[in-house]
């Protein structure tokens, strides 16, 4: 009876001390499931690299497109902002003011640089003289202004001239500073787009 | 006269900027201060207080307009009627005694129910010492709308009775008013001041506006969006709006020849602008001054064959003189060879040969006449208080409605020609570019003369 309960002991035993023979704890290579687990780790590791590497691509590619736009942007806004510079003129006079003929000169580089472009220029009197004749001051005013434009190689087709007078002052006031803003010339666009400041 | 000189500095304060640019002291060569020279004295009108057969009020109110009219015809010397004169039988010899030449008499009495009036106006020749005229005149209800107008026409009736020549009383001003925000009102007032009223609003710019001579329309500029300008008529009775210039861009000054068939106007052409005329029956066009300069501002003679215009093609602004069939431009307003010049928005009399304009002196816009029969003769300034500019003459070919800035304030005017006298026509903010109608109204001839 005793027999038959030592037996199935030692098989245990045995089969204990077997086991832990054959495999030692940390000093083997790694399993087959560890293995595996670190090719997932690592391949997960790769693709966030390279995910890494790919968004910090696309950052640069992104901010280098924002750079690019930005400064479209900018040279944009800065050919809208030369398009849009006012010429002024003396009282009762339309030849075009030394001070005012670097602003032409910016603005025919504009002219050049966007060849679609086409301009409307409009001439305006302040309040003072005859209703009627500052019609014709006016218009004397953005002819003068084509002219000179026209004199820097731009091509006459391109322009428009109109006038309004007295009847759209830039200041309503009646002094000397407002009446020597609102002596001036402006400029629409008519058709075709600024991108380019000419610079 | 704290009030009077407080403004009297803010205008000078307004005017001194403009001392640094032009010589503010000198009254241009050939202009001369003064009137248009008549020898004719003024004679002296008693107008009593009218009667009405059944008592109404209307007698006092006609009795006012008329009174009124005759005082603004500036014809008269008017005479307060003494009360122990005030009523009865003419006493020609005290009325003499007075100096008084002229006593009118007014009585209205009613027609039917709605009908109105029957005014008779009885005008008394004090020297002779007998009736000069005597007319009846039909007058419409005082709420009728064309109530004053009647009452004006019989004024009009005994201005020609005494000097042979029209009155102005039956006739509007049609102007241009400013709103704060930009937008702009066709007005139309009566001469006397009255009736003021809107014709239309405009969101744009409005200028030039002008009668037709049948006071059924009036022809206007218009100011776009895109720069260009449009010449606009319009019937006054339905509103309809009719563009009449076709030509591309600036559209401007408009005026119709007297005899209503022909509008003449400013028009881009080429490099500036040139005077053309467009046949309205037909809407055709053709150029009466072209060539260098902005030409603009054309105004028709009396007969219609010849025009007064503006034109800068000297380098600054004149008035000239040629026949609507072209040919040479004679020069009206001062030019001395070296001094500056300014002058513009020439008005031709609708009665004799005198054209009317703005031209700068000492510095200040004033309203000027010259003779359009002798040209290079000496220009008459007619203004010396304040700036002003835009002259345009009435029916009469004696006053002229103007735009006006002075310390009495801001707004339209009208000066009689030949004695000077002035008037506030309507004051206040901008008011701008006034045309005075022809006669609207002749009284109906109801006449029963020499009683």
């Amino acid at each position: 009876m005793q027999k038959r309960i030592i037996l199935p002991a030692l098989v245990g035993a045995l089969l204990v001390g077997a086991c832990g023979g054959k495999q030692p704890p940390q000093q083997a290579g790694p399993t087959p499931e560890e293995l595996a687990a670190q090719a997932r780790a690592d391949s997960i590791e790769a693709a966030r690299r390279a995910e890494e590497e790919r968004r910090r691509l696309e950052e640069e590619r992104r901010r280098a497109e924002e750079e690019a736009r930005r400064r479209a942007e900018e040279e944009a806004r800065r050919a809208r902002e030369i398009f849009a510079e006012r010429v002024h003129f003396d009282f009762d006079k339309f030849d075009i003011r030394m001070s005012d003929q670097e602003t032409l000169r910016r603005k025919a580089a504009v002219l050049r640089a966007n060849p679609n472009v086409r301009v409307r220029i409009v001439g305006h009197a302040d309040e003072r003289g005859s209703d009627e004749y500052n019609l014709a001051l006016g218009l004397r005013r953005a002819n003068a202004v084509r002219d000179f434009l026209v004199s820097l190689g731009i091509d006459p087709s391109r322009f428009e001239t109109a006038s309004m007078g007295e009847e759209q002052p830039l200041v309503r006031a009646s002094n000397e500073e407002a009446w020597a803003q609102n002596r001036r010339a402006e400029f629409q666009l008519v058709s075709g787009e600024l991108t380019r400041a000419g610079m | 006269m704290q009030v009077h000189r407080l403004s009297l500095l803010l205008l000078l304060a307004f005017a001194t900027p403009l001392a640094a640019q032009q010589d503010t002291t000198r009254i241009p060569t050939g202009v001369r201060l003064g009137m248009i020279y008549q020898t004719l004295k003024r004679p002296s009108l008693a107008v009593r207080a009218f009667t009405a057969a059944d008592g109404v009020s209307a007698a006092e109110l006609v009795g006012d307009i008329v009174r009124r009219d005759l005082d603004y015809s500036d014809r008269f010397e008017m005479f307060e009627v003494p009360p122990q004169l005030a009523d009865g039988p003419v006493d020609y010899a005290t009325w003499n005694g007075l100096n008084v030449v002229y006593v009118l008499d007014g009585a209205l009495e009613p027609l039917g129910e709605g009908d109105g009036y029957l005014l008779r106006l009885v005008l008394h020749d004090v020297v002779y010492g007998q009736v000069k005229e005597s007319q009846a005149f039909r007058i419409p209800p005082p709420t009728a709308p064309d109530h004053r107008m009647a009452v004006h026409a019989a004024a009009d009736e005994v201005v020609r009775w005494v000097t042979g020549q029209p009155g102005m009383a039956a006739s509007r001003i049609v102007f241009v008013s400013q709103a704060a925000d930009g937008a702009r009102d066709l007005m139309v007032v009566d001469s006397d001041g009255e009736n003021l009223r809107r014709i239309a609003r405009v969101e744009g710019p409005l200028m030039s506006p002008a009668w037709s001579p049948d006071g059924r329309r009036v022809v206007y500029a218009v100011g776009r969006d895109d720069g260009s300008w449009d010449v606009i008529e319009r019937d006054l009775e339905t509103g309809a709006e009719t563009r009449v210039a076709t030509r591309r861009g600036l559209n401007t000054t408009p005026v119709y020849s007297p005899d209503g068939t022909r509008i003449m106007l400013a028009a881009e052409n080429g490099r500036d602008l040139d005077i053309f005329e467009i046949d309205l029956a037909t809407g055709r066009s053709r150029i009466v001054r072209g060539g260098p300069g902005a030409d603009m501002s054309p105004t028709y003679s009396p007969d219609g064959r010849r025009i007064a215009f503006n034109s800068d093609r000297i380098g600054q602004p004149h008035i000239y003189v040629m026949s609507v069939e072209g040919g040479e431009a004679v020069l009206l307003s001062p030019y001395t060879y070296g001094e500056p010049g300014h002058y513009a928005a020439p008005d031709w009399s609708p009665e004799t040969s005198f054209v009317a304009f703005h031209g700068r002196s000492r510095g200040q816009h004033q309203i000027m006449v010259a003779d359009a029969a002798r040209p290079g003769s000496t220009v008459q300034q007619i203004t010396q208080e304040g700036l002003n500019e835009d002259p345009s003459w009435a029916p009469d070919g004696r006053h002229i409605v103007f735009v006006s800035v002075r310390p009495s304030g801001t707004g339209l005017y009208v000066i009689d020609a030949v004695s000077g006298r002035t008037r506030p026509l309507v004051l206040g903010g901008r008011l701008r570019t006034p045309d005075w109608s022809p006669t609207l109204e002749r009284a109906s001839a109801l006449t029963v003369r020499g009683e």
